[in-house]
């Protein structure tokens, strides 16, 4: 099998003035100094030859790389698209206007929810306001805009009105979706796992939804997969065509895959891209089927859905190289139903989303 | 929704482009959200979208380098456009 990386995301800094409960960043962050602008120039360079054609910059917040203009064009000049994925906190007029000249194609903001108050309180600091002013800037300097919305217990119910939000900053995509429960997520899952009548209340109105816009704002919705019977196909297969840089240099085939205990990731300080790609041992370790337990070994379905998520069954089972329980063919599997049915009845489920906030660790910042 | 009238003028939408790659040297679509390689149909469609030509022109120019019923060809590419549209890679304008 030849493998290709498609996509690239890049992120540049640990560092964020958002502070959300659901934060897929490591509660552990690496050590070390950031990559240099050149160090991230050949970044993209070794990316491109590799067969990398789109970069998403990330992070963190990414606007706090001062060098975030001179990153995109040199992404650009390697023959990369590339989509800022920003918090949108520090993208003022000037800001924005110098990352177009930079050749940036488009900018996805993320939003908590469609009221200020709510926002704030799941983000931990005020940054409603500054997100619907960037919003109006991204619109007048004519970059394309997606609006990611990460949907939980304390606002999912908004969902009508979070597309609303969406609909009058005329953006072209709307991401709704669920949080991933891996990094800071997995830890607060108790607080923000939406119960299953939320769930199936929210994909009805999506679907509604999307057939009135169909053509004005298409509507992306991610489903928790803790209500799935079937894994999702994460990452379309481990290291098939995704690779991630973190503001290290460490190189992995998935955002998370520093959950996994035990796995060692090569850094582009000490290896080229296209070896760690290829030869190193993090990329190699689950690439195909030769690697899978039974039941996926003998499932029809193993070239579909690759059984899951490595990240997800290893931070519920112990171990990476488990079936993902969000299999309902997992051995493993009462450990993730037993979780989901608890928390149905839990009255926080029918409360303010302020009375969960107490129970809630919020994301803090590299060194504190 | 709009309809697709034949005077209407599809384009690429915003922030989409049109690149081949250079590793199988096929067409693919880059958009915010990824990658869509292109079979030769949808390539040949995406081509002509220059938000100039009407969808009109569009069918009778393929109809012709096909040599095949325009009637045939424009429930093709109506399908492939209402397609893309709804993922928001092609815009259409009257």
């Amino acid at each position: 099998m030849n493998y290709r990386p498609y996509l690239l995301l890049a992120e540049l800094t640990h560092s964020c003035p958002l502070h959300c409960p659901y934060c897929s960043n490591p509660i552990e962050y690496p050590g070390g100094q950031e990559l240099s602008t050149a160090e991230w120039r050949r970044v993209f360079e070794e990316a491109a030859q590799l067969g990398v054609l789109h970069a998403g910059f990330s992070g963190g917040e990414p606007l706090r790389r001062a060098d975030l203009a001179e990153l995109v064009a040199a992404a650009r000049a390697a023959g990369l698209y590339t989509n800022l994925i920003t918090s949108a906190v520090g993208l003022q007029r000037q800001r924005a206007a110098q990352l177009r000249q930079a050749g940036l194609d488009s900018i996805q903001i993320s939003f908590q929810s469609d009221r200020e108050t709510l926002a704030d309180q799941i983000a931990g600091t005020c940054a409603h306001a500054l997100k619907l002013q960037a919003a109006q800037v991204v619109r007048e300097l004519g970059f394309p805009l997606t609006v990611n919305v990460v949907l939980h217990r304390g606002n999912i119910d908004r969902l009508e009105q979070i597309i609303s939000l969406a609909e009058n900053l005329e953006a072209e995509r709307l991401e709704l979706a669920n949080a991933q429960y891996y990094g800071w997520a997995f830890q607060n899952r108790a607080a923000l796992l939406p119960t299953r009548s939320q769930v199936a209340r929210a994909v009805e109105i999506v679907g509604a939804r999307k057939k009135q816009l169909l053509g004005q704002m298409d509507i992306l919705f991610v489903t928790p997969d803790y209500y799935s019977e079937r894994p999702k196909p994460c990452m379309n297969g481990w290291a098939t065509r995704f690779l991630t840089v973190n503001p290290v240099g460490d190189v992995l085939p998935c955002p998370t895959a520093s959950a996994i205990q035990g796995l060692r990731f090569d850094n582009v300080r000490m290896r080229p891209l296209a070896w760690i790609w290829s030869q190193s041992e993090s990329f190699n370790r689950f690439r195909g089927t030769e690697w899978m337990p039974a039941p996926c070994r003998e499932c029809p379905l193993r070239e579909v859905d690759f059984g899951g998520c490595r990240c997800q069954a290893a931070l519920i089972t112990g171990d990476a190289g488990a079936t993902d329980p969000a299999c309902a063919l997992s051995p493993h599997r009462r450990m993730l139903t037993s979780f989901v049915e608890a928390i149905q009845e839990a009255p926080a489920a029918n409360r303010s989303f302020a009375a969960d906030l107490g129970r809630l660790s919020f994301r803090q910042n590299p060194g504190g | 929704m709009m309809s697709m009238d034949p005077q209407s003028r599809p384009a690429l939408a915003r922030g989409v482009r049109l690149r081949n790659d250079p590793i199988t040297g096929e067409p693919v679509l880059l958009f915010p959200e990824g990658v869509l390689p292109l079979d030769t149909t949808t390539h040949d469609i995406i081509l002509r979208c220059s938000g100039q030509a009407t969808l009109a022109s569009i069918v009778l120019a393929l109809a012709e380098e096909y040599e095949t019923d325009p009637e045939t060809v424009r429930v093709d590419v109506c399908e492939c456009l209402a397609q893309l549209r709804q993922r928001m890679l092609i815009a259409i304008s009257q």
